[in-house]
């Protein structure tokens, strides 16, 4: 009987910790989630209860939309650009800060990683103004190189405009990244790169033998996570800085979503880019830790 | 130890590459303050990187404060930043104690239901989200960012707490327990006070990703008084096609990157310590 208060006790503690936050994440992130699949087989228009069933169709109207290729195509091309500029850049922080005995490395390290509490939305606005064609700094420098005034429309290009948004976003990026990487960095045991200085093994052997190796798992994470963010955040930036043009070139899917749904009123199609997002997110994790595992083999 | 770089050169090379760096992260703040207080003829007169002439016109800050209504925008941030920090911080912490201390059925699928969500693209959500507030009358409300953002982030909160709790020695909760404190008694008085360094490390990376959230704030939110800074921000910023006044424009970010800013600095360490703990997945 004792034991039997005991054991109900305990269950209740159990149950009274465990289910206000089950039932709150699952009203307000589970079943939009569920939803959002569910909507994407439906024509809706939001107004009205009225949702029409339409299977696949809009999934086939994609293949028909230009604008979601272009999209998708913006948003793999700032997956690649960010990968590549951000781990490059922050990797050569991390050890510069770690393993070359700069002085003020603390305070560089600390003064790096402000861009990222900064909100988007500000950095977006900041950027907008070194874009600025009238009174945007870049003009104003370039124009101290030439006769007359440079009234370059930086986001206005009609193609190639995405690639404007590429240096706010690895600007924005790096700090979190370098901090990763410096954690990981400072893990290795000292007496590693102490053998690898007795064996006369220069700053690059050592950072090609010891570090890289070492903190290959960071890597791995840092990439995978660059590419989930920039799918499911690159809109802000979009939205702040172009609103996805001029003429929708620099759409990406979560822009195109919000477009589609909450502007122009097609919510099932809007749902859809979101499947699209989802799927596409899940494969590209796959493919890069398939791609990324092969080289921790080679290495080891 | 003989570490550091022994070309003079390509160490030159090196500091020079981080002082540009260093600049351009810290001069876009100096940046913001100057051309706050600057009118729009020295905008458009004055190359970008001029100083404000004399007198410095400080009072851009106090119009967009009045005029702009920042003062609503900046109370309203608080509001549901406090808010959703404290919500979310309470639901993951409860359940992550039980995760990490208390084996029952489903204990483990729960665990990774929460982790992999963390996987989930949050844009899938947001169309639900905005029908699902908006039957629940929670559309316009500080109260609806609340519940949106607290649940945004639990899984993160119990993935680093889980942890937390376990590293934790179970001496301490045994010793409690044989005093008679109750399982709420434990939690409360013992392992909550324990577990304060994880606690304020994620209420510091929450505060810091709720303040600066823009997205969810756009679309659940569209009556005017209920605007978060970073929500205004955006609507300030599209409307300067029409109504140029790049000064409180700047004041505005001023009002925005001030409050992170200095929560960053006094909390640089947990930050640095939040990151590494959540990357570890």
């Amino acid at each position: 009987m004792n034991s039997g208060t005991a054991k109900w006790q305990r269950n209740v503690f159990i149950a009274s910790f465990i289910l206000p936050t089950l039932v709150f994440f699952g009203i307000f992130t589970i079943y939009p989630v569920v939803q959002g699949l569910y909507y994407s087989f439906f024509e809706w228009s939001g107004m009205s209860e009225h949702k029409t069933f339409i299977g696949f169709d809009n999934f086939k109207d994609m293949f028909h939309d230009p604008i979601i290729w272009r999209a998708i195509g913006n948003d793999y091309f700032l997956v690649a650009g960010k990968v590549v500029g951000i781990m490059v850049i922050a990797t050569f922080f991390a050890v510069a800060l770690t393993r070359f005995g700069f002085k003020m490395a603390g305070f560089f390290r600390s003064i790096f990683f402000i861009p990222n509490v900064i909100s988007v939305v500000v950095i977006g606005v900041l950027w907008n103004f070194i874009y600025n064609p009238q009174i945007g700094f870049l003009n104003a420098f370039l124009s101290l190189f030439t006769k007359d005034q440079v009234t370059i429309a930086w986001l206005g290009f009609t193609s190639h405009t995405i690639w404007m948004l590429l240096p706010p976003a690895i600007w924005a990026g790096i700090g979190f990244y370098m901090i990763l990487l410096i954690a990981a960095i400072q893990s290795i045991p000292a007496s590693y790169y102490e053998a690898a200085n007795l064996e006369g093994a220069g700053q690059w052997k050592q950072f090609r033998n010891i570090t890289i190796p070492l903190v290959w798992e960071q890597i791995k994470v840092s990439v995978l996570n660059i590419m989930m963010t920039t799918l499911n955040g690159s809109f802000v930036i979009v939205w702040i800085m172009t609103q996805g043009g001029p003429d929708n070139s620099t759409q990406v899917m979560g822009s195109y979503l919000y477009q589609m749904a909450f502007r122009q009123y097609h919510f099932g199609y809007g749902a859809s880019i979101g499947f699209v997002i989802l799927v596409l997110s899940l494969i590209t994790t796959i493919v890069l830790q398939r791609l990324m595992r092969h080289e921790t083999v080679e290495m080891s | 130890m003989n570490i550091g770089i022994r070309n003079p050169v390509v160490k030159l090379i090196f500091y020079a590459i981080l002082i540009v760096w260093g600049v351009s992260v810290l001069y876009p703040l100096l940046w913001t303050l100057l051309d706050a207080l600057k009118n729009n003829e020295q905008f458009f007169f004055n190359a970008p990187w001029s100083l404000p002439k004399f007198p410095l016109l400080w009072e851009n800050f106090s119009y967009v404060w009045q005029k702009y209504n920042f003062n609503t925008y900046f109370f309203n941030s608080i509001v549901v930043t406090a808010g959703s920090t404290f919500l979310g911080l309470l639901l993951s912490a409860t359940t992550a104690y039980v995760l990490a201390r208390y084996k029952f059925r489903g204990s483990n699928s729960l665990y990774l239901l929460y982790i992999s969500s963390m996987m989930i693209p949050f844009v899938l959500a947001l169309i639900p989200l905005f029908f699902l507030m908006n039957s629940m009358h929670l559309i316009n409300t500080k109260l609806g960012l609340i519940v949106v953002y607290a649940s945004s982030v639990l899984a993160f909160g119990i993935f680093v707490l889980v942890g937390f709790f376990k590293s934790l020695p179970k001496e301490l909760e045994e010793a409690a327990i044989v005093d008679g404190a109750s399982y709420y008694g434990t939690f409360f008085k013992v392992m909550l006070p324990l577990s304060q360094p994880g606690l304020i490390t994620i209420a510091i990376i929450n505060v810091l990703n709720i303040w600066n959230e823009y997205i969810v704030g756009t679309i659940l939110v569209n009556d005017p008084s209920q605007y978060t800074l970073p929500v205004e921000i955006g609507i300030m910023q599209a409307e300067m096609q029409y109504r140029t006044e790049w000064g409180p424009l700047f004041a505005a970010l001023f009002f925005t990157i001030v409050p992170v800013l200095i929560l960053y600095i006094f909390f640089q360490r947990q930050i640095a310590s939040g990151i590494t703990a959540g990357a570890v997945k």
